[in-house]
């Protein structure tokens, strides 16, 4: 038992949340930035899914982990014109087109990965590639430190380069204020001057490709291969964690980073004789209990307003 | 006199569905003037001020601008070149600060990024340029409305505007406040700014005003020059026919009156503080008691109340002899209560419904319009018919969006659907606020018309005119309390009614315990 407690403060333990919390921060910045300008995008598991699976066949195809990297951007951002087609020009319900995608996704994905592999489960037949590990020179000869942030994967770190973008982006530039006056009211924003549909669509192609990176890092670097229903709801604990963060980013990233607590523990209690199935909600239970927090907290905002 | 900075020469705009909203329209702004262009809701006002701001294109007619055709692409083009307009629903973001709603859209740049410390030092400056006393860096969710009005004009100062187009500025303003704008304006006239200033409160058109043109039914009726016009001259103008001020030669004597609604030492807190103080007052069948007094003096908290809104708290609440205080809403009505919120749009309609659907909303489930398990849809477009056409309410059709219809309009819908359940009492708050003479006269015309037929009203307005022109008996509210009676308002002056409304005088306790009788 101490032995588990001992775990989780050691740097291997800060090395997995960081493992496992980087494909929720794709998710969480893709719902960020999508309804910090007002689009409700409830398709990130879906994207995430396309963005798994396509990464594995384009790199297989091309014999190249790069263009298959390539390929997924270009799979995100199709993902998201689609869903922006049908919100913003055909005027659909945004809940309605995101479902839709979702649905599409998991279930498209397993007949191509039929067609591809003969099998319905994993894409192990297909020769796909990886990106790299990354160990970064000196630093990953600094005690502790160097074991915690070194050695991710590539995706890790272009992760981490996204959030310091998607910081500044919206906290530093005129388009992220903009962003914000088209989520906030877009008449509001429209009268000034601001193309709303310009700077949404702008948005909704960053969320997709967000997603999509999200998805190519659990089938390019966390696993080898793309298996069925590999995304196992990182993009709904994303969205969870977005709502958590009510438009601050900080909040976001550190909600985000909770439920990768969660899932850390639960990596390690797996090694312990306790019911799989039971630790395994534990992040779950952690996205309730956060969304619980928050509406009690917005409750209570609102009678103090009254 | 001074160059035309702005001149419409002809406008003519007809909506695809063959609404004709303006008529061969002329009227030229002078640069430093303050012009008012008046007229009733649905007369034109607003579709010519869209089609000068390019949210709207004229079918005919040319706009000059400083001497040339122009021809806006969008608003922002308007914007661009000098011409600026505050709408009645403000455009501001309530959780950005003053600085960063002025500067949205043309922010100051370093680089890349926002120049922040340009953001507040920028907007600051053009505060204190034109007098406006405000904190930049403050939440514009914190600002009062009055506030929030100086931001909206801001945002067109700092976009370098000549033109000021304010669309009914004063409807969301107290007295003080009104003036205190209008000193503002008189600062940017001087300052060499022209104000186009949209309005139908003639009085405050009066006093602002260097010229006035006067729209109806789509047409103009003549530019003047402020000293050359009297108000009812104006009036006339602007409605196409007389206006009455009295009303009493339509009341009628109700045969047997009965006491119909008591309020018996009534009191409320709202918050720990005590809104309402032991109200008495009793009304009658066939007569209109007013409450008047500045607004936030108790009458809020005693109308939400008595209609069931809020939770009761203390007194008795009577109506025909039964006490109502613990009834449901539904169950306050079917005794025979009505009301007329005075927030339409939040408390009267559901904007998003059609005509049809608000207009039957309190009488959907009688059995005339529904049967056990259906609606009965011939009776109800033939019951919302006649709704429409009594109270000559302006619709496209019964299946029109509510939210389409004029403020006026939307007021009418409210009263003909409260006057359908055929009340014992009407409540009526602040009926005709914000709305055109023509809606407002017609409106008190059907309270004046249920009154005769022995409904009894309660009254409640911060407007003096109506007040006075409505009410048989009237008490006057202040902080809570009742501080005047009048069982006859003959002879009463408005000036009297102030200084009790601003609480300088009170009536005797006798006196004011005659408003129970």
């Amino acid at each position: 038992m101490n032995n588990i407690i001992a775990s989780f403060f050691s740097a291997s333990f800060l090395f997995i949340v960081i493992r496992v919390g980087i494909p929720l921060l794709f998710a969480s910045m893709s719902a960020y930035v999508a309804s910090l300008s007002g689009i409700l995008n409830i398709a990130v598991e879906g994207i995430m899914i396309f963005g798994a699976l396509f990464g594995v066949y384009f790199s297989a195809l091309s014999h190249s982990a790069w263009i298959g990297l390539l390929g997924v951007i270009v799979i995100g951002t199709v993902c998201s014109l689609i869903l922006a087609f049908f919100t913003m020009k055909m005027k659909a319900d945004a809940a309605m087109s995101g479902i839709a995608l979702n649905l599409f996704a998991s279930d498209i994905s397993i007949w191509l990965l039929l067609i591809w592999t003969g099998s319905k489960g994993t894409s192990a037949s297909l020769p796909s590639k990886v990106l790299p590990t990354i160990n970064i020179p000196i630093i990953k000869d600094i005690p502790i430190l160097g074991q915690i942030i070194s050695g991710h994967y590539f995706l890790t770190y272009v992760c981490i380069a996204l959030a310091i973008f998607v910081y500044i982006l919206v906290y530093k530039t005129p388009f992220g204020m903009h962003m914000k006056a088209c989520g906030l009211d877009a008449d509001a924003a429209l009268s000034v001057g601001i193309k709303v549909n310009k700077v949404r669509l702008i948005s909704i192609i960053l969320s997709g490709i967000l997603a999509a990176l999200g998805g190519a890092y659990l089938s390019m670097g966390y696993m080898p291969i793309f298996s069925n229903n590999m995304t196992a709801s990182r993009g709904w604990i994303g969205i969870a964690a977005n709502a958590v963060g009510q438009g601050n980013f900080l909040i976001v990233i550190l909600a985000t980073f909770v439920f990768a607590i969660a899932q850390g523990i639960v990596n390690n209690l797996a090694l312990m004789q306790l019911p799989s199935e039971l630790i395994n909600t534990i992040p779950y239970l952690c996205v309730m209990i956060g969304l619980i927090i928050l509406s009690v907290r917005n409750y209570q905002k609102a009678r103090k307003n009254k | 006199m001074s160059e035309a900075i702005l001149t419409l020469e002809n406008i003519t705009k007809i909506y695809p569905n063959g609404t004709l909203a303006n008529k061969n329209i002329n009227i030229e702004f002078e640069k430093g003037e303050i012009h008012s262009v008046v007229g009733e809701n649905g007369a034109g006002k607003s579709t010519l001020m869209k089609i000068i701001f390019a949210i709207e294109k004229q079918t005919e007619g040319k706009i000059i601008y400083k001497g040339r055709e122009v021809s806006f692409a969008s608003s922002m083009d308007a914007i661009e070149n000098g011409i600026g307009m505050v709408h009645q629903h403000f455009m501001l973001i309530p959780s950005f600060t003053v600085a960063q709603n002025i500067t949205l859209g043309a922010e100051p740049k370093k680089g890349l990024f926002i120049d922040k410390k340009a953001v507040v030092q920028k907007t600051g400056e053009l505060a204190k340029q034109y007098h406006f006393d405000i904190d930049v860096t403050s939440k514009v969710a914190d600002l009062s409305v009055s506030a929030k009005q100086k931001v909206e004009i801001l945002k067109t100062l700092y976009r370098d505007a000549e033109v000021i187009i304010l669309d009914e500025p004063t409807a969301v303003l107290t007295p003080q406040e009104t003036e205190q704008l209008f000193e503002q304006l008189k600062i940017f006239k001087e300052m060499g700014h022209t104000i186009v200033f949209i309005s139908h409160k003639l009085n405050e058109v009066k006093s602002i005003s260097d010229r006035i043109t006067v729209i109806r039914d789509g047409e103009t009726k003549g530019t003047f020059l402020n000293k050359d016009i009297t108000m009812d001259q104006l009036t006339e103008l602007i409605v196409g026919r007389k206006i009455e001020t009295s009303y009493e030669s339509y009341k009628k004597k109700v045969k047997d009156p009965q006491v119909i609604f008591k309020l018996e030492d009534f009191s409320c807190k709202a918050h720990g503080i005590e809104k309402v103080k032991n109200l008495n007052i009793t009304i009658r069948s066939g007569e209109i008691l007013g409450i008047a007094g500045v607004q936030g003096n108790g009458q809020e908290e005693l109308i939400k109340i008595l209609t069931g809104l809020e939770h009761f708290q203390q007194g008795r609440i009577l109506l025909n002899g039964e006490a109502i205080e613990h009834n449901t809403i539904h169950q306050r009505r079917q005794a025979g209560m009505s009301y007329i919120p005075e927030d339409r749009m939040a408390d009267g309609v559901a904007q998003a419904a059609s005509v049809s659907d608000n207009l039957i909303s309190t009488v959907y489930n009688t059995p005339e319009l529904s049967g056990k398990v259906f609606l009965k849809n011939k009776a109800i477009v033939k019951e919302t018919g006649n709704l429409i056409e009594n109270f000559s309410i302006k619709v496209s059709s019964q299946k029109e969006k509510l939210s389409s219809l004029s403020g006026g309009n939307i007021q009418k819908v409210v009263v003909a659907r409260e006057w359908n359940t055929k009340p014992k009492l009407m409540v009526a708050e602040q009926p005709t606020r914000g709305i055109d003479i023509g809606s407002a006269e017609y409106i008190h015309h059907q309270l004046i018309e249920m009154r005769n037929q022995g409904a009894g009203i309660l009254l409640v307005s911060a407007d003096l005119t109506e007040v006075m022109a409505l009410s048989d008996r009237l008490v006057v509210m202040y902080d809570g309390e009742i501080v005047a009676y009048f069982d006859s308002l003959k002879g009463v002056s408005e000036n009297q009614l102030g200084y009790y409304m601003l609480g300088i005088e009170h009536q005797s306790e006798e006196e004011i315990r005659r408003a129970a009788q």
